[in-house]
């Protein structure tokens, strides 16, 4: 049931994720935070199996962790979403795989480019400019391809997260109440009041 | 559904004189919906190899990194580059490997084999999922077009074709067949190979 | 047959003696010298640095390694096993963290490390790490700045300032004479110096000197702040040794005086 929308502009990129945590079809929790920090300039929102999807993140977190404290530098995006991809594609493939699907959203500080990952729980890794996961996808993704504008200001970027958002809760029947929204930027990564 | 279709995708090859060419569509979606129009599915193996691999799209991703690995084994060890002949039998063995839990991915094989006078010929294969190889002399084709690209390969292909017009043929076939299918589309890439040069060339279709 | 005798390197000497753990505190014993020093609230990590090679990257000879956000590890002997060590430490904090959502603590992860030391002087097919550590940090949720030392057999402890490696003995004795308790940030610094003088004879440029201060707040003094330190020390030297020159004249002036004085009234 969770939505996640992600999208890119001019030297930063937007993650946004509701913060609802459900039973069936009982609201439980109205503040989850579904977007882990994973580097200064890396963000993963997570949605999923409820119990697979935290799992799961904190593995990636307390790893990707681990290769900043053993190099001194973090992952650049690319590579980051290449080894989770390929945690995902090989839990795939084992007894329990988890079900966990992902927008990994980065900065890259030594090329200076934002970096957006559609990451499913299949382990299908896709480059893409704006991307959706869950009910919300078959609403975002048409306005986006409308909207989107890969040169577009923070403000604009936002805006355009603002139509996605208004049309999910317009048309969806489970829409969600509340968005965490997150920005990664050549500064790093920060939460909007959104 | 079949797994084979929920990412949709195909890929074409064929041969020319003293050429082949090896296309595919860049759609990526999630059965109906689509998700990237930037995914690519045909990569480079060596200088003179391009491999194809239409179907479950993250098994496109693992897959192309495995073969990277055996081939730069393979170059390390034998101090020689890949031939198309070679690598198609690795590609046959990587899969059948799996036979009981196979790669939902079905290869395509181009390129250029050095014969023992010195000169090229032009190779193509493809393989089932489980790695049944299938040399052809004409075409091969893969992915959830494959029955149309049959279809519009049989009609416009012809023997002896030039690399001008391989490249024409090729990517009419791609881009007309793709135009029936509904998980395949949205841009096609053209990779075009002689004995001395490679030309890629992405084409703009219909984005619906 | 012969197999249960060789296998194990560590085997006990007839007088009860492990030999190799022996020969890896003689390891350590060679390695360069690292201090640590506990103040009120703060802990100071001091290595002595081999002098860098005209073409090296000075960047890739460090002997201070940060484990996690809040802990930090200074070790003498085998550099090649300290980073063995390290790597596995880190995992360990990582690893810790996953599965408790907390951070560890200073003891906890000096345990840790002291443990895999210990395996290593009692299975088989190995040889002892040889490298006694320092690890200094703060605990989660704590203000109370630590200071822990491992050492190749593998026992841990926890002291308010101690040294390891080479001349370790003539240090920590000048720490046991200079040693107070509740320092502030720059005298801890300035003793951490001070005592790493005393067996570093080339000064500033081969010390290198880490603080943490609090949580996760760890700062690496660049060599220009290490010198200025260094100066100020060599300038209380002077003059202490300048005061004991001039009460040592005094004294000496006094006694002359005294000395023509009895020699007046016995002419008298």
């Amino acid at each position: 049931m969770d939505i996640s929308f992600a999208l890119t502009g001019k030297g930063y990129v937007i993650v946004a994720a509701d913060t609802t945590a459900a039973h069936s079809i009982i609201k439980v929790k109205l503040d989850e935070d579904k977007i882990k920090t994973l580097s200064p300039h890396l963000l993963m929102a997570y949605t999923g199996e409820p119990g697979d999807t935290v799992q799961f993140a904190e593995y990636i977190e307390r790893n990707i962790r681990l290769y900043q404290i053993r190099n001194i530098y973090a992952l650049r995006p690319p590579s980051a979403a290449s080894w989770i991809r390929r945690s995902l594609a090989d839990s795939l493939r084992s007894r329990k795989p988890y079900s966990v699907n992902l927008l990994l959203g980065g900065y890259d500080t030594s090329t200076h480019t934002p970096h957006l990952y559609w990451i499913d729980y299949l382990g299908t890794l896709a480059s893409v400019p704006f991307a959706a996961h869950g009910y919300g996808s078959y609403f975002a993704l048409s306005l986006l391809d409308r909207y989107h504008d890969p040169e577009a200001s923070l403000e604009e970027g936002l805006a355009t997260l603002r139509r996605c958002i208004d049309e999910v809760s317009k048309r969806l029947i489970v829409s969600p109440g509340k968005y965490k929204v997150k920005v990664v930027d050549k500064d790093g990564v920060r939460e909007l009041d959104f | 559904m079949s797994i084979m279709e929920y990412n949709g995708g195909s890929v074409i090859a064929m041969v020319g004189k003293n050429c082949v060419a090896i296309a595919s569509d860049l759609r990526l979606g999630v059965q109906s919906l689509g998700i990237a129009s930037n995914f690519q599915k045909i990569f480079p193996v060596t200088d003179r190899i391009f491999v194809g691999l239409p179907g479950l799209a993250t098994d496109v991703t693992t897959l192309h990194e495995q073969f990277r690995y055996r081939v730069n084994m393979y170059t390390i060890k034998e101090e020689r580059e890949i031939e198309p002949e070679t690598f198609a039998a690795l590609v046959s063995s990587t899969l059948y490997e799996r036979r009981f839990g196979p790669y939902f991915i079905e290869p395509v094989i181009a390129g250029m084999q050095r014969t023992p006078s010195g000169s090229y010929k032009p190779f193509i294969a493809a393989t089932d999922l489980i790695g049944c190889l299938n040399f052809a002399k004409d075409f091969v084709v893969a992915g959830t077009a494959s029955d149309k690209l049959f279809g519009v390969a049989e009609g416009l292909w012809e023997e002896d074709l030039g690399p001008e017009d391989l490249f024409e043929t090729i990517s009419q076939t791609m881009l007309n067949a793709v135009d029936r299918d509904t998980n395949s589309g949205w841009g096609v890439v053209v990779h075009l190979l002689t004995k001395d040069k490679v030309i890629t060339r992405t084409l703009k279709g219909r984005m619906d | 047959m012969s197999r249960s005798y060789d296998r194990a390197l560590t085997v006990f000497s007839p007088d009860g003696h492990l030999f190799q753990v022996e020969y890896a505190l003689e390891a350590v014993r060679k390695g360069t010298c690292a201090v640590g020093v506990r103040g009120q609230d703060v802990v100071v990590l001091g290595v002595e640095k081999k002098s860098v090679l005209q073409l090296q990257d000075p960047r890739t000879v460090r002997k201070v390694a940060m484990l996690d956000d809040h802990v930090c590890l200074a070790f003498a002997g085998l550099t090649a096993d300290g980073r063995v060590l390290i790597d596995k430490a880190r995992i360990e904090c990582q690893s810790h963290r996953l599965t408790v959502e907390d951070p560890v603590t200073i003891e906890y992860i000096t345990r840790h490390i002291a443990t895999i030391q210990q395996k290593y002087t009692q299975s088989g097919g190995v040889r002892p790490f040889g490298i006694s550590t320092l690890i200094v940090g703060f605990d989660p949720h704590d203000v109370k700045p630590r200071l822990y030392q491992t050492e190749p057999s593998g026992i841990y402890s926890e002291w308010k300032a101690n040294a390891i490696g080479r001349s370790s003995k003539t240090v920590r004795e000048f720490l046991e004479k200079n040693h107070k308790d509740g320092m502030s940030r720059d005298d801890a610094i300035k003793l951490t110096v001070k005592s790493l003088l005393e067996v570093v004879q080339t000064g500033a440029k081969n010390i290198e000197i880490s603080v943490m201060e609090s949580y996760g707040k760890i700062t690496s003094l660049d060599l220009s702040q290490i010198e200025a330190i260094v100066a100020d020390i060599e300038r209380e030297k002077e003059a202490e040794a300048e005061r004991k020159r001039s009460r040592l004249a005094a004294t000496a002036a006094g006694q002359a005086a005294m000395m023509q004085r009895t020699g007046e009234s016995s002419g008298q």
